[in-house]
């Protein structure tokens, strides 16, 4: 049982499981597919596993290091989402890093942790439900009649009871304060005052025009003009207008967009390569461990999908300036303080019991490698103290934890997924550490070169977003080179 | 060996419904956009059909057999 429920936290760390409804939401279908592949790549990786290696093999130390790289990639995005959470909910960034940072080191610290992963996903798994049926009784509708009100939406418009209409809120609070796009005209109003900077279309010429308003002040945006990021007031908007940043309609929203070929490819990819990278190598597969895994995927999916379709059913406002997780995780729906505290206590609960989880499996992943070192590295306080404070004080500044997460699975799929599928013969332990350095050294560069210079499209904007798009087929062919040229072990003489 | 290879078709099959979505996206009179009980047949598949069928799948081709003495 430990072996599932322990994969399914290392796969489904809250960076990953809370992306799926903001996913689903923000994007419809396509965000809806990328769920999908989110939930079924550990069954793939589950039947994709490769022979244990066998005792005797030299052991390199470079699969703990790439490991040790992508899980503190992943804790980094987890933190970033406990920021942002913090945030959101009005609490300073750091206290809520410090508070899952501490929770989860101290939980990492105790060596016996490993048996509370299937208690505590339980707890993750259990939390979810009372918020989800408090919103679907708020929606007043069943799930499929939910889809359908979204999908047949003219717009999506402030409803006359959301915050951004009633007392207004701080523009900082938008996506890392991201510039918002206006499709129609606009009052904003600023009720303590404060400084504004738009965007705005006269005849052909955009000129910029920036505002100091005093309490109560308003101005008018019309449609095409652009609400710069760095606007520091906080606006209240006019109901029953349409939300910047959502989509055109419900119909738009429900039919998505073409696909991009390259860029699916290069997500699947990720994904599945990184969960195989992920998963342990070697040992017998029990129908426990598969029920885990595909049961923890529907879950997710089904409670991410319903999540999703209630939320933005119940407050369309959530698309402003972009959907992201930490929004999903505030209670979104109209409701009398109680029940939205109770709500919002219910869903942090299971972020943080999920982060336990996870940060504990991570740990036992680690330490399962680290074969020549007796596992002693999942017992180092000092190396774990020091990965949570890298990954905490990097979480300080806010970044996109989706990014981060995807960074976090194609560092993993680089370095370690290749040699994970090679089954029969594999090379020797030197020879997959320099295809796993080839690998990893590929993505690190091809990423690099993403952060300079974006925008691309077709294949290179997809290599560019998705480097193991490149780095796992290079790791896979030097794999095969080492293993052509390794020299064939010698046939045990037979007992007689 | 027989595990083995209902193992790698098991792997195929569940990556194939995985990435199915795209393919019924892109299909000629977006098909995939034709409402059923309510609900376009592209979510109905990628939301409810791939994953309880992948999750049948799974559950059915890749456990190990059990040992003769277990």
């Amino acid at each position: 049982m430990t072996a599932g429920a322990r994969f399914l936290a290392v796969w489904l760390t809250p960076a990953l499981w809370l992306q799926m409804p903001a996913l689903i939401a923000g994007r419809g279908p396509d965000g809806l597919w990328l769920a999908l592949a989110l939930a079924l790549a550990p069954l793939v990786a589950l039947a994709s596993r490769s022979r244990a290696p066998a005792p005797a093999e030299a052991e390199t130390a470079f699969p703990v290091a790439a490991l040790l790289l992508a899980v503190g990639l992943l804790l980094w995005a987890n933190l970033a989402l406990a920021g942002d959470a913090a945030v959101w909910l009005g609490e300073p960034r750091w206290r809520g890093i410090a508070t899952a940072g501490a929770g989860a080191l101290l939980l990492v610290a105790w060596r016996g942790a490993g048996r509370a992963v299937p208690a505590l996903l339980l707890v993750a798994a259990l939390a979810l439900g009372p918020p989800l049926l408090e919103l679907a009784r708020v929606a007043g509708v069943g799930p499929r009649a939910a889809w359908e009100r979204v999908a047949t939406q003219s717009a999506f418009r402030f409803p006359p009871s959301s915050p951004w209409v009633t007392e207004g809120r701080d523009l900082r609070l938008v996506h890392g304060g991201a510039a918002l796009d206006f499709e129609e005209e606009h009052r904003l109003t600023a009720p303590v005052g404060g400084r504004l900077t738009a965007l705005t279309v006269d005849g052909d010429r955009p000129s910029e025009t920036e505002w100091a308003l005093a309490p109560g002040q308003s101005v008018v945006l019309r449609a095409g003009d652009r609400l710069q990021s760095g606007s520091t007031a906080r606006v209240r908007f006019e109901a029953d207008k349409q939300v910047p940043g959502s989509p055109p309609s419900g119909m738009a929203w429900a039919a998505g967009n073409p696909p991009d070929w390259p860029r699916c490819a290069g997500l699947l990819v990720t994904i599945v390569f990184g969960a195989i990278a992920l998963g342990r190598a070697g040992g017998r597969i029990s129908r426990s461990e598969v029920a885990w895994l595909a049961g923890g995927g529907l879950v997710a999916l089904f409670w991410s999908q319903a999540w999703a379709i209630y939320s933005i059913l119940t407050s369309p406002d959530l698309f402003l300036g972009g959907l992201t997780a930490e929004r999903l995780l505030a209670f979104p729906a109209p409701v009398p303080e109680s029940i939205r505290s109770a709500s919002q206590s219910c869903l942090l609960l299971a972020g943080f019991a999920g982060f336990l989880a996870s940060s504990v499996a991570l740990r036992e992943r680690i330490a399962a490698l680290d074969r020549t070192g007796d596992g002693a590295i999942g017992r180092d306080l000092g190396v774990w103290a020091g990965v949570f404070a890298i990954a905490g004080l990097a979480a300080l500044w806010p970044v996109d934890g989706w990014s981060i997460a995807r960074l976090g699975l194609g560092a993993a799929a680089a370095s370690l997924g290749a040699a994970r599928l090679v089954s029969h013969r594999p090379a020797s332990p030197a020879g997959a550490a320099v295809a796993g350095s080839l690998g990893l050294i590929a993505f690190a560069a091809i990423a690099v070169a993403g952060r300079l210079r974006a925008g691309d499209e077709g294949w290179i904007g997809a290599i560019v977003a998705y480097p193991a798009l490149v780095a796992v087929p290079l790791a896979t062919l030097a794999l095969r080179v080492a293993r052509a040229t390794a020299p064939r072990p010698r046939p045990r003489p037979r007992a007689r | 060996m027989r595990a083995v290879t209902n193992r790698s078709a098991a792997a195929l099959l569940v990556l194939a419904l995985v990435a199915a979505p795209p393919v019924i996206g892109a299909l000629p009179n977006q098909i995939g956009a034709v409402r059923a009980a309510g609900v376009s047949l592209l979510w109905w598949y990628t939301g409810l059909v791939a994953p309880l069928v992948a999750a049948l799948v799974a559950l059915a081709a890749l456990p190990d057999p059990p040992r003769r003495d277990e």
